[in-house]
């Protein structure tokens, strides 16, 4: 019966392990959908709890009620909530409750247990002197905003408008607000147990944005994926740079050492007859101006080569010829779409 | 996806591009006339050839539009000129030291350091800033020692 609260696939998607960017997504798909469904679908639920706690106070059980509403919408078909408003909630009334009685307290810990929730229960005890402080208004604007889902997602104004309580509520809504609202840019999700003010919040962003980065890093630097953890990456990835640095340092001396004059000489009438098929080549140019007249040097690259050398009398035979066959060679392999 | 996101922002022009541009570079070099005389040390020609290839590569990888490239011009036309635009340059390195030394990981710092030395302009860089540049550097760095190694294989004498 309290197992049925928990879906299978909220504990999957509930997992801490999803990335910042999945979550988003996630939250932004489940914008759309309505709050009717979630309390038609809980109340069967809610119910069941209810008479479990047929022994409680009236009071105690009101709020139970109102607490179990906002779990079960938090943990429905629908765990659109906003894992973040839905779980402070939750928080809150586990530890409120705890501060109440100790029944409901047991009933929310084997629920939780169900429900992967094992971090809130250790937490509980953190978060209790904090919810002390921020009680009814807190829950009230919860049920506000668990009547009305999107409001959570869209943010401050509700939020902000929902509250008419202590300052401490408002800072703290009002985080939330943001944290949420952090959507739009950066999506940070505050972990159960850990510190949850802005700066611990940055950092972590900070820290996920520089891993996904070394992820990239990763593909790209060859051999690179044997070797785990961050700092033998780095390691790696500077090796790699040193090394194709140590290369152009190395096949320059290799140009210096070929280049004679002649082929000097040679080499600045080939340029000119490829300057004379580009419309615009200019250095400082960005790449992309260049990019579209070489275009037409691939098919006819070959062509204008040997229509030059017939021209030049005074060039040599064997560097023009090297020199034919490995431009040939470069646009070959260019036309054949050379990737990294 | 997250992975969709680094791809397109770091995308390298194609080979011929890099081709053209030390092409060009190398072809100004002889123009000059203390290049071509033979009296020259084969170490300055040596080096010469390296600056054109690293200035050739900045222009090829697209100019002024990242910092790696647009850094690694500027100290070569510093060689040059002696330009005094490096210090503005240095402030802003202050500056970003500071509040570097403020969320400092031991772990990633150390070889964010010596990755900073490696790739130009890494000075002045956040260290996520640095990852892309480094993705973007290492890219035309293999562009630029492929063009270079076909270069060199066709003028080889056969």
């Amino acid at each position: 019966m309290l197992e049925g609260l928990v879906s299978p696939e909220n504990l999957s998607l509930s997992s801490m392990d999803m990335s910042v960017l999945e979550r988003l997504k996630w939250l932004r798909q489940q914008q759309q959908k309505q709050v009717v469904s979630q309390s038609s679908d809980n109340s069967p639920e809610l119910l069941q709890i209810l008479q479990f706690h047929e022994s409680n106070n009236d009071e105690l059980l009101q709020s139970t009620f109102s607490h179990f509403q906002m779990l079960g919408s938090g943990f429905g078909p629908n765990p659109n909530m906003g894992f973040g408003p839905s779980r402070e909630a939750m928080d809150g009334c586990i530890s409120r409750t705890s501060s109440l009685q100790m029944d409901p307290v047991d009933t929310m810990g084997v629920m939780l247990k169900n429900s992967e929730e094992n971090r809130t229960i250790s937490s509980k005890n953190k978060r209790k002197s904090e919810v002390k402080r921020r009680e009814e208004e807190k829950t009230e604007k919860k049920i506000k905003v668990a009547a009305e889902t999107e409001s959570n997602m869209k943010g401050k104004s509700s939020m902000s408008n929902n509250t008419e309580a202590s300052s401490d509520t408002s800072k703290e809504t009002s985080k939330g607000a943001s944290e949420i609202q952090k959507l739009d840019y950066i999506h940070v999700r505050s972990r159960r147990g850990q510190a949850t003010d802005r700066h611990s919040l940055a950092e972590r962003a900070r820290r996920e944005k520089i891993s996904k980065k070394m992820k990239y890093l990763q593909d790209i630097v060859p051999g690179c994926k044997k070797v785990t953890g961050q700092a033998g990456m780095l390691d790696e990835i500077i090796n790699y740079v040193q090394s194709l640095q140590t290369q152009v340092e190395f096949l320059s001396m290799k140009l210096a050492v070929l280049n004679s004059e002649l082929e000097l000489a040679v080499e600045d009438l080939y340029l000119h007859a490829y300057f004379t098929n580009l419309p615009v080549v200019n250095a400082s140019k960005p790449s992309i101006m260049v990019d579209v007249p070489l275009f037409p040097l691939d098919q006819q690259g070959s062509l204008d080569l040997s229509v030059i050398n017939l021209s030049q009398t005074t060039s040599i035979e064997a560097p023009s010829a090297s020199w034919e066959t490995q431009s040939r060679s470069l646009f070959n392999t260019s036309s054949l779409g050379f990737h990294y | 996806m997250a992975s969709a996101y680094n791809p397109i922002y770091t995308d390298v022009p194609e080979k011929d591009v890099f081709a053209l541009h030390f092409l060009q570079t190398l072809s100004n070099l002889r123009t000059q006339n203390s290049f071509s005389s033979p009296d020259n040390k084969t170490s300055d020609r040596v080096k010469k050839i390296k600056k054109a290839a690293y200035v050739s590569m900045a222009r090829a990888a697209g100019g002024a539009n990242r910092l790696w490239s647009r850094s690694l011009l500027h100290q070569a036309a510093k060689r040059n000129n002696k330009n005094v635009r490096f210090l503005r340059r240095k402030r802003r390195v202050t500056w970003l030291m500071r509040r570097r030394s403020n969320r400092g990981d031991p772990i990633e710092d150390v070889a964010a350091e010596r990755l900073r030395n490696l790739v130009p302009g890494g000075g002045g860089m956040e260290t996520s800033k640095l990852m892309e540049e480094t993705a973007h550097y290492i890219k035309c760095l293999s562009m630029q020692v492929k063009v270079m190694q076909c270069l060199v294989d066709g003028l080889s004498p056969k």
